[in-house]
């Protein structure tokens, strides 16, 4: 019969694992020095005014530096933008008039985005003579006989 | 150098590197085998002795002697291990078994126990226990310290440290009985 374990019986070692590599505990200690000494290195990099600040101060200070930039690029983005609005407008305007008509019909009818006969009831435009001649090319009783004689069905055109 | 020769020539600024360098020397075999008997890697032991050192060169200066300065490095050195395996298990998401399993296997690629198979069972049985139980264990087994210095370092009662030590040597030996051949 086997003998059971007894920890009291057993050889005891006072450093059961491997040992660490040679020389090591000769470099600790210059290790732990050079970790505990000041790092006047970094700090020499910097502007005399600067080191007037704490590290944080020098922090906050840096991170309001750059939040200035962000928005002073974003204002003067903005002031460029502006002014050629109205040209863009203008220019996509007159883009849209010079599109042949054919093809703007043609274009409304393959689209999912149909016209329905309120929508036309609706049209603001539609007591405007300037908008009727420009767009149906019909007098206002010829479009609202024609508006009379439709069903009450939705029409599409 | 005794402790208190150290600690006088500390707070002199003049004299303060010598001072820590001494203390540095005198306790650094103890402190890196402490840690390293509770992480097993080389490497981790290394970065947590020197952690601990950092620590007490910070914090040497407001040292109020109400310990010895040896039990002091041995709570910090303490407080850097249980850490430091806390953070494994919750940075790596491991249950505890798996840490114990990853040092466990570290263990048994360790050359000073290949080839001794009980001291391979007794380390493996060691590493089963809780981690500050396995500190109890490492404290008196190895290191041989008393339990009065125990209770210092552990800021646990002489009573509660005696019945943890029982029953981890109990845990040990009844491992090692059930995995043998």
């Amino acid at each position: 019969m086997k003998t059971p374990f007894r920890l009291d019986d057993h050889p005891r070692r006072t450093s059961p694992l491997a040992p660490p590599p040679d020389g090591y505990f000769e470099r600790l200690p210059r290790q732990v020095m050079e970790r505990v000494q000041p790092v006047p290195a970094a700090e020499g990099a910097l502007p005399g005014w600067l080191l007037a600040f704490s590290r944080p101060m020098r922090t906050a200070l840096a991170s309001v530096v750059l939040l200035g930039g962000f928005a002073t690029s974003f204002f003067l983005s903005q002031q460029i933008v502006s002014p050629q609005q109205p040209v863009a407008d203008s220019s996509a305007a007159l883009a849209l008039a010079n599109v042949p008509r054919t093809e703007m019909v043609q274009y409304l009818l393959a689209s999912d985005q149909r016209v329905t006969l309120p929508d036309l009831a609706e049209l603001p435009g539609t007591a405007d003579q300037t908008v009727t001649d420009s767009f149906l090319q019909a007098s206002s009783a010829e479009v609202q006989d024609i508006l009379d004689e439709q069903p009450t069905d939705d029409l599409y055109l | 150098m005794e402790d208190q020769e150290i600690l006088l020539k500390f707070q002199d600024p003049a004299a303060r590197n010598v001072a820590f360098n001494q203390l540095v020397r005198k306790y650094q075999t103890k402190v890196y085998w402490h840690v390293r008997k509770m992480v097993i890697d080389h490497e981790d032991a290394d970065d947590l002795t020197q952690d601990v050192f950092i620590k007490v060169w910070k914090h040497l200066e407001n040292f109020r002697q109400d310990a010895s300065l040896y039990t002091w490095i041995y709570r910090i050195a303490t407080n850097e291990c249980l850490n430091f395996l806390s953070s494994k298990r919750r940075k790596f998401f491991l249950p505890l078994n798996d840490v114990g399993a990853e040092l466990a296997a570290k263990v048994e690629a360790d050359p000073a126990i290949a080839g001794d198979e009980i001291e391979l069972k007794l380390q493996k049985a060691i590493l089963q226990l809780p981690d500050k139980q396995r500190l109890v264990f490492n404290l008196r087994y190895y290191d041989e310290m008393p339990y009065e210095q125990m209770a210092e370092v552990t800021g646990t009662s002489v009573g509660a440290l005696k019945a943890s030590y029982h029953h981890a040597a109990k845990k040990i030996e009844q491992y090692i009985n059930t995995h043998s051949d």
